[in-house]
């Protein structure tokens, strides 16, 4: 069976971001620069959509078929 | 009798491990992008109200004037006494200070430490928590002794018509 990790390195990448921006949201916000608190969530909320489309994009990637498909028989 | 829960039950009809679950709890490649991204959402739904509350401060909503409070007039406060008042609620008691002739400090005397009332002691130019002996700098109100770290948060004052007015809750700066 052929792999495909490309998509599970992305999306941890991505949720490596979240953490680090969630963190620099939170210290942003009490060193009181609230525009780059503003700047940090709006890039957290950003990555969200981010994550699907690459979640939509590499969920069919790998195997011949997906999971439903091989237990359809 | 030692081997009496080694024994294979006969086959009959099994109506209790008869569910087929078919590797359909298994976690696979796609399964886990799928918590990934479902992550991706929480993170984003979790620094929500961090901005919000940055946005707020940044239109100024943190910054708010309060109705102007009387505290008392200037002539029943005489140099080193202290006046006891709530501000800007009832429930928020708070201290006026008339440090010298025309220096008025006032605070909410509510203790940074657990919120024991901090009162005056005027022998020893300082306000002392009874609680855990945590002392604060009368003139600018940060924490000189005892538990607290953190300095009481300080009151506008206005001296209008001989009388000692709160005007608003100044910034909390740590």
């Amino acid at each position: 069976m052929k792999r495909s990790y490309v998509g599970v390195i992305l999306l941890a990448a991505i949720l490596m971001m979240n953490i680090v921006f969630t963190q620099l949201v939170v210290h942003q916000y009490y060193y009181e620069n609230y525009g780059v608190t503003l700047l940090y969530a709006g890039l957290n909320v950003l990555l969200f959509p981010v994550a699907l489309f690459i979640y939509k994009k590499e969920k069919n990637k790998g195997g011949s078929k997906g999971y439903e498909e091989r237990n359809l028989s | 009798m030692s081997d009496r829960n080694n024994k294979i039950p006969y086959d009959e009809d099994n109506y209790t491990h008869n569910i087929n679950r078919n590797n359909e709890r298994m976690l696979d490649r796609r399964g886990f992008m799928k918590t990934l991204a479902g992550a991706a959402g929480v993170f984003a739904v979790s620094t929500l109200p961090w901005g919000a509350v940055a946005a707020k401060e940044l239109m100024g909503l943190g910054d708010k004037e309060y109705p102007h409070q009387k505290i008392a007039d200037v002539k029943d406060v005489k140099v080193g006494d202290s006046v006891k008042f709530h501000f800007p609620s009832e429930h928020d008691s708070a201290i006026l200070i008339r440090l010298s002739e025309n220096k008025y400090v006032a605070y909410q005397n509510a203790c940074t430490h657990l919120r024991c009332p901090v009162y005056w002691v005027k022998d020893e130019q300082e306000m002392i928590c009874p609680c855990h002996h945590g002392k604060f700098d009368a003139s600018t109100g940060a924490p000189t002794a005892g538990p607290p770290r953190r300095p009481l948060p300080g009151i506008e004052v206005e001296v209008k018509d001989e009388a000692i007015y709160a005007v608003r809750v100044k910034r909390y700066e740590a």
